[in-house]
């Protein structure tokens, strides 16, 4: 209940801070509704030239785009830029603030930041994944819907996680550019490329240690009836796994944490 | 021009304080290939062709356009200016004894210099790597042409990020719309999957924008393609960068009394 307090009140203090730049407000929307816009030109060109890639048509690629649109979009409009933020605090000593505070730091900075400006890429989103949905004709029952929603929520989760662990590496060393860098090219790649793709060493890669290739690809498979058990159990495993690492780098880090000279 | 050989040599040298920073961007050159590999393999499997592409002519253009396009660091510039109109600090430009506009082209050639032997170094660890038979132009002609046409490129993109970044001049918060064209550079030169892809009524259309020219019709030619469009890209693209400099030339004069040293 505290919480949920302190919940409303930064959203409330974020909402008034974002309405002085008009233009600003808009922008992640308009920057990311761009980017997957661009990707189904893009999608739309290779198919204009080819039937299918691997087993996807062109519906199962735009319902990927509009998957990975839409976890992309929760990440924006909730957390992406207070956990952004997270590196500067450390190396500012500005965690000070956050530790005296009656309130989880994590939790704060976390949705501290949330930008409702970025609200109107999950109608995008919704939109991009329905078009999918008919052009593939996909057959929806309430198990594939419930499967899609189960492993949305949980890659959802799954992309919070690498964001707060990416950054975390800030309490232990000088610079964590490198990782930032990581993460940049992990998810230009995998935004680009469905983890159908991915095979050998390369699947080990994105499917285990820079998950990035399951996020919007276990959704979809479910929503196909393309999943089976052993993908199921991988891809809560990655979750539990990648949870129980976020929560020992986090909590280490803050041990870690000594003020400005960290 | 000896002013601005010394701005090119201080950016020079100025990369080898940031060695990790030259590893890891070789590194992550890998991404685009990779990219490459994995979707075109795919495709590749029920097909022996795309728009007139082998599978190795399409990783050959893949190459090419990915090293062409990690030469191209100008993007920073509109930032830099950007951010200075706002805080005030473009003033430490303004008292250079060097046109402004010729400091940050001189500054880009100097960072391109020095990155060419490590992305030229990089391309080539792929081809090997990802085993790429990689087509390249015997023609000395074609070279040539697309070798000018990259550097007009490169200088265009130097011209355009500089027009940006003066825009700052006029509009407070140019963020959004730098981050946007990005985003849109990256499809319309050819980076993100070769144009020829493309309805040929939408190509033509591009032929008439510089950005063509910029990644995608060099890449083409040094991959033995399009031969025919060469001189015509050579032209298209000089008229571009002279139109953008009349274009920057009157923005600077018209705004440049805005800027007050104080910040915004």
């Amino acid at each position: 209940m505290k919480n949920f307090r302190v919940f409303k009140a930064l959203l409330k203090i974020r909402f008034q801070n974002l309405m002085m730049f008009r233009l600003g407000f808009w922008g992640p929307f308009f920057v990311d509704g761009s980017l997957f816009l661009i990707q189904l030109v893009i999608f739309d060109a290779i198919y204009a030239n080819v039937e299918r890639i691997g087993s996807w048509g062109r519906g199962e690629m735009i319902l990927y785009i509009g998957t990975f649109s839409l976890i992309n979009a929760v990440n924006m409009a909730v957390y992406f830029f207070g956990v952004n933020g997270i590196v500067g605090k450390i190396k500012s000593g500005a965690m000070d603030l956050y530790l005296t505070k009656p309130v989880s730091p994590l939790f704060r900075l976390t949705f501290e930041c949330m930008n409702p400006g970025s609200l109107p890429l999950l109608l995008l989103s919704g939109v991009i994944i329905g078009y999918g949905v008919r052009t593939a004709g996909i057959r929806l029952t309430w198990g594939r819907v419930l499967v899609y929603l189960f492993f949305l929520a949980l890659m959802i989760l799954l992309y919070y996680e690498m964001e707060v662990l990416i950054r975390s590496v800030a309490f232990y060393l000088v610079s964590n550019a490198r990782m930032e860098q990581l993460e940049e090219m992990g998810l230009e790649l995998c935004m680009n490329l469905p983890g159908i793709a991915f095979y050998g060493v390369y699947k080990v890669i994105f499917y285990g240690i820079l998950p990035y290739g399951i996020m919007a690809t276990l959704p979809v498979q479910g929503l196909l009836g393309e999943m089976s058990p052993g993908l199921a159990l991988h891809g809560v495993g990655v979750v539990c796994v990648f949870s129980a690492i976020t929560a020992f780098v986090w909590r280490n880090g803050m041990r870690h944490y000594n003020s400005a000279s960290s | 021009m000896r002013k601005y050989r010394e701005v090119m040599r201080v950016y020079l040298k100025a990369q080898l304080a940031w060695r990790a920073d030259v590893a890891f961007s070789m590194l992550f050159t890998v991404s685009k290939v990779l990219f490459a590999w994995l979707l075109w393999g795919m495709v590749f499997r029920e097909r022996d062709t795309v728009a007139d592409f082998t599978f190795h002519g399409m990783l050959s253009y893949y190459i090419v356009s990915s090293f062409l396009h990690q030469l191209e660091m100008s993007r920073g510039i509109s930032g830099e200016i950007s951010a200075r109109i706002r805080n005030g600090t473009l003033s430490n430009y303004l008292v250079l004894p060097v046109n402004m506009e010729g400091y940050f082209a001189a500054m880009e050639a100097g960072v391109v210099l020095f990155y060419l032997f490590f992305d030229l170094s990089a391309a080539v660890v792929w081809v090997f790597v990802f085993r790429i038979q990689l087509t390249f132009t015997h023609s000395a002609g074609l070279f040539i042409c697309a070798m000018v046409m990259a550097l007009m490129g490169l200088f265009f993109m130097v011209q355009l990020n500089y027009f940006l970044g003066i825009l700052t001049l006029k509009y407070e918060e140019i963020s959004t719309f730098l981050m946007i064209k990005d985003n849109l550079a990256a499809l319309v030169t050819g980076s993100l999957v070769p144009l020829a892809l493309f309805p040929e009524a939408l190509v033509a259309g591009m032929r008439l924008l510089p950005f063509y020219y910029v990644t995608y019709l060099p890449s083409m030619l040094f991959t033995g393609r399009c031969g025919d469009e060469a001189v015509r890209g050579l032209v298209i693209l000089g008229a571009w960068c002279v139109l953008l400099q009349g274009v920057i030339r009157v923005t600077w004069r018209k705004y440049r009394i805005k800027y007050d040293g104080v910040g915004t």
